[in-house]
Formats: C-alpha cells, sequence, structure tokens
C-alpha cells in the first residue's frame, strides 16, 4: 500500500498496528500461561496473568485514545476508516480475552487439580492448545493481510465449541461418578467455559480483521455447536 | 417516495429510480485537447450527486457541460449525448435560455448582482415570466424562505445583495436559481469560500431541496461529499473512474484510484 502524502498520518496507523499487535502477544501469553497455571497448580504464574491483565486494559485504553484522536485529526476514509475502526473493536476482544484468562488464572488456588481424575486436566489441557493457537493465528493472519485464512479461523471456532461440549459431558460424568469430584469439576467447568468465550472473541476478531482487509463482511451465520444450553439448564 | 437504500453495500445500485439525467458517450474538448473521456452516467431524479476528484480531473468541466454553458467560450465542444428527461440537450435545436432554466447553477464564489437583494431574485424571475408585484413579492419571499435566508434578510430587501456576508450572499445565489423554478440545480463549489457554519447552512439547504430538485455538487471537500450526496462520481484525468453510492464509495470503494485519492495517498 502506497504511502499517505502527509507522513505522520502513516505514522499514526502504525502506532495502531503496533498496539492491535502488542494486545494479541499479550492476549495469547495470557491464555497460555492461564492454563498452564492451572494445571501445574503454579500460583506465582498465576498471579502473573493477573498482573498481565492491567497492562492489557492500558493498552487498550491508549489504542482508543490514539484511535479517537486519528479520526478527530485525520477524519479516515475507506481502508484507513475500516482499519481504525475495526482495531478500536478487535482492542475490546482482546481485553475481553485478557479478563477470561485472568478469570482462569483466579481460580488457580481454588482448583485442587491434583485432586481431580488426570484424563480430565488432559481434556482441558488440549482444549486450551486449540484456543491458543487461533489467538495467536488470528494476530497473525491480520497481520499478514490473510483474509481466506481469516474466514477459515473464523469456522475453525467450531471445533473449540465441539470441544467444550464434549469436555463438558466428560465432567458431568466424573461428578457423577465422584461427588468428591464436584468442587474440582465445577472450577474447571468455569474454566472450559472461559476458553470457550475466548474462542467466540478470536472469533469477532477474525470478522472485523476480514472486513478491514477485504471492505465486505463474512456472512452472518456461521455454524454452532454448543450443545450444553440444550442438554442442561443454562450456566 | 424514494424507496430505501439498501445496507449491504455490495448490492448492486437499484435502478427502480428514474434517471433525471443521463449522460451517454460524452467526450469534452478544450481546442484540441480532450478533457472528458467517454463518459456514461446516469444521475437519480431528486437526489444529491456529488463529483470528486484532483484538480484538473474534469469534474467541473462535466458540470458546465450539463448546462451548456461552456458555449460562453470558443474553442469548446462536446460530442455524444446528455438527456435531460430523455430528450438531448446537446442538440442544436436546444434552446439555451429554457434549458438554463431548467438547470440552475451557483458558483464558487458569490455572485450576487450589484442591486438590491430583491431585485437580485426577481431580475431572473422577469426574463422568463410576467407577474404581478403582488405575485412577485410572493415569489421572492418564498425563494428567499427555501434558501433558509428570508429570516436575516426580510426587513432589508432593498439593501444591497453586496452588503450580505459571503454565505448570505451564496444562499442568496441559491434563492435566485430557486425563483426560476428549475428542475435541476447544479453547484460547483458553493461552500469553498464559506465559514464552517456558513457551509453547515448549505449543506443543511442542499439536504432539503433534493426533496424537489435534482442536485448535482462538484467539491474538493471528501467530507462534504460524504455528507451531502447519495452517489458520488470520482473522476480521474477526465475519466470517470468510479461511480457508485456515496456510502460504498468512501468505505470500500472498488478501484484503487478512487481508494488512493480519498484516503490521500495520491501523487
Amino acid at each position: 500500500m502506497a504511502e499517505h502524502t502527509v507522513a505522520s498520518f502513516d505514522e499514526d496507523l502504525r502506532q495502531i498496528s503496533r498496539l492491535i499487535n502488542d494486545m494479541g502477544d499479550l492476549a495469547a501469553s495470557m491464555v497460555g500461561a492461564s492454563t498452564r497455571a492451572l494445571l501445574e497448580t503454579d500460583n506465582a504464574l498465576a498471579q502473573r496473568v493477573v498482573s498481565d491483565d492491567a497492562i492489557m486494559d492500558a493498552r487498550q485504553r491508549e489504542l482508543d485514545d490514539r484511535a479517537i484522536t486519528l479520526i478527530a485529526k485525520r477524519q479516515p476514509m475507506a481502508d484507513d476508516l475500516r482499519n481504525v475502526v475495526g482495531s478500536i473493536r478487535m482492542a475490546g476482544d482482546l481485553e475481553r480475552i485478557g479478563d477470561l484468562a485472568k478469570n482462569i488464572a483466579k481460580r488457580v488456588g481454588s482448583v485442587g487439580v491434583s485432586a481431580a481424575p488426570r484424563d480430565l486436566t488432559h481434556s482441558i489441557d488440549s482444549m486450551a492448545q486449540m484456543v491458543l493457537i487461533q489467538v495467536q493465528a488470528v494476530i497473525q493472519e491480520y497481520t499478514v493481510g490473510g483474509a481466506t485464512a481469516l474466514a477459515k479461523l473464523r469456522n475453525d471456532d467450531e471445533r473449540i465449541d465441539v470441544k467444550y461440549t464434549s469436555v463438558f459431558r466428560e465432567l458431568l460424568t466424573y461428578m457423577m461418578e465422584d461427588p468428591r469430584n464436584i468442587t474440582a469439576c465445577t472450577h474447571l467447568l468455569f474454566c472450559a467455559k472461559n476458553l470457550e468465550r475466548i474462542g467466540d472473541h478470536v472469533t469477532n476478531i477474525a470478522e472485523n480483521a476480514y472486513y478491514v482487509l477485504t471492505g465486505t463482511q463474512l456472512p452472518a451465520n456461521r455454524p454452532k455447536q454448543d450443545e450444553t444450553a440444550m442438554s442442561a439448564p443454562a450456566a | 417516495m424514494k424507496p430505501m437504500l439498501s445496507t449491504d453495500l455490495n448490492a448492486p445500485e437499484t435502478t427502480v429510480e428514474k434517471a433525471k439525467i443521463e449522460v451517454k458517450n460524452l467526450n469534452f474538448y478544450y481546442g484540441q485537447s480532450k478533457a472528458l473521456k467517454d463518459i456514461n452516467l446516469s444521475l437519480p431524479e431528486r437526489s444529491v450527486t456529488a463529483f470528486i476528484g484532483p484538480s484538473g480531473c474534469g469534474k467541473s468541466t462535466l458540470l458546465r457541460v450539463l448546462n451548456r454553458i461552456y458555449e460562453l467560450y470558443p474553442k469548446q465542444s462536446a460530442e455524444g449525448q446528455v438527456l435531460l428527461d430523455g430528450k438531448n440537450i446537446l442538440d442544436r435545436s436546444q434552446d439555451l435560455n429554457l434549458l438554463r432554466t431548467k438547470i440552475g447553477m451557483v458558483f464558487q464564489k458569490p455572485t450576487p448582482f450589484p442591486m438590491s437583494i430583491y431585485e437580485n431574485i426577481a431580475f431572473g424571475v422577469r426574463l422568463y415570466e410576467k407577474i404581478s408585484k403582488a405575485e412577485m413579492d410572493s415569489r421572492v419571499e418564498q425563494a428567499l424562505k427555501r434558501a433558509a435566508l428570508w429570516n436575516e434578510v426580510k426587513d432589508k430587501l432593498n439593501a444591497s445583495g453586496l452588503s450580505l456576508s459571503g454565505g448570505q450572499q451564496q444562499r442568496l445565489c441559491i434563492a435566485r436559481t430557486v425563483a426560476v423554478k428549475p428542475e435541476v440545480i447544479l453547484l460547483d463549489e458553493p461552500a469553498s469560500a464559506l465559514d464552517p457554519l456558513s457551509t453547515a447552512k448549505i449543506e443543511e439547504l442542499i439536504d432539503e431541496l433534493q426533496a424537489d430538485y435534482t442536485i448535482v455538487i462538484v467539491t474538493h471537500n471528501m467530507q462534504q461529499a460524504a455528507r451531502v450526496s447519495r452517489q458520488t462520481a470520482f473522476m480521474y484525468l477526465g475519466e470517470l473512474v468510479e461511480f457508485d453510492r456515496t456510502e460504498k464509495i468512501f468505505t470500500s470503494p472498488r478501484e484503487k484510484r478512487t481508494q488512493d485519492y480519498i484516503t490521500g495517498r495520491f501523487g
């Protein structure tokens, strides 16, 4: 893309892109660290995630300020306009991902994972890996302008929803087998739900990024596979 | 009643609206030099169309073809067709005076006549119509009201048009144009010499006038084009590069040249 006649306009846009990248990296690091802290009962790591969330919030505020100032000063049009508005929205989703990772980290003290069956933590672990790959990929594809990959990535969230459904059923089974599992499993259930929500935010980011890059919206409907709402009362 | 515009920017432009002006295969020459190259464009009735593009792109030239005002100058010629309600106005048989009552024009610099505010409006009307003093009074009042100027000048209709501020003078020129009951109004940079408040008044006026008139505006101010128009034509080097709904042009234009121009990446 050619440079703007006014060079400082390019610099303003670069600052916003840099913040989105930073927030994306931070979100991925928080998601990875929070699940590791949970599965390894690592309180120090969990604490780090909690303090990272404050950095995430500060980045989002900075991005909002810069984006609003840019709109006021430059009145961006076309791809620039989509970029700035899209960045504001993506930053909102990244900030929420940070919050959800923090929620997972805050449960580390109370879960008592060691008491939970090994198979179960294994399922959560593989679900966390799927989510982490999505978080990392979405920002990477946005940065390199991979619109097609973003459209696919958005649909891949379906796999996380399917995984969540199976984790949910597994947890129910463990709780029914032995009531002593209920405390750990309930906490893990919330963690799984948080991971599933992170996947949804990745979907939002992919949709926004796709619109920023192409100027067209992805179709409104995407297959939805979270069946837990049908098999049990809403959480 | 105008049909609602689809919110899907990629849906094809609806063709249910009646075209007021159709430009077909239009070429225009300043002497030997070709200023417009095979322009094809359809301007829907009772809506605002903006022409944008860098200086020298041909947007003002195109506007000047629409009422044949270019004929005031020698060595300027147009080829092709400009259909007003299906009738070619470039045809030799076209009565120019009649054409210019149908298609009014307002210029970049306000051009009030050196006469009273009242006469500025009455003068043009008298050229085409014989009406009584009472009817004329009413016509002047209506035109000034239409141009949102009445309240500011009603107590000084005999004052010189030149005593008004720039923004008021421009609205006086719009009133003068409206008074002869045109069907189309051409605006050539109507607000570029005005302060933001006067500009806002002109834009508000354009918004109201489109209920009754087909309006074409040439502007260098892209935000203005985005605000006031329903269709936007981007021109470059005498060519019509892209013509689409204004929302589409300013959020996701099809052509790279359009995008480069409106985002400030040109040249």
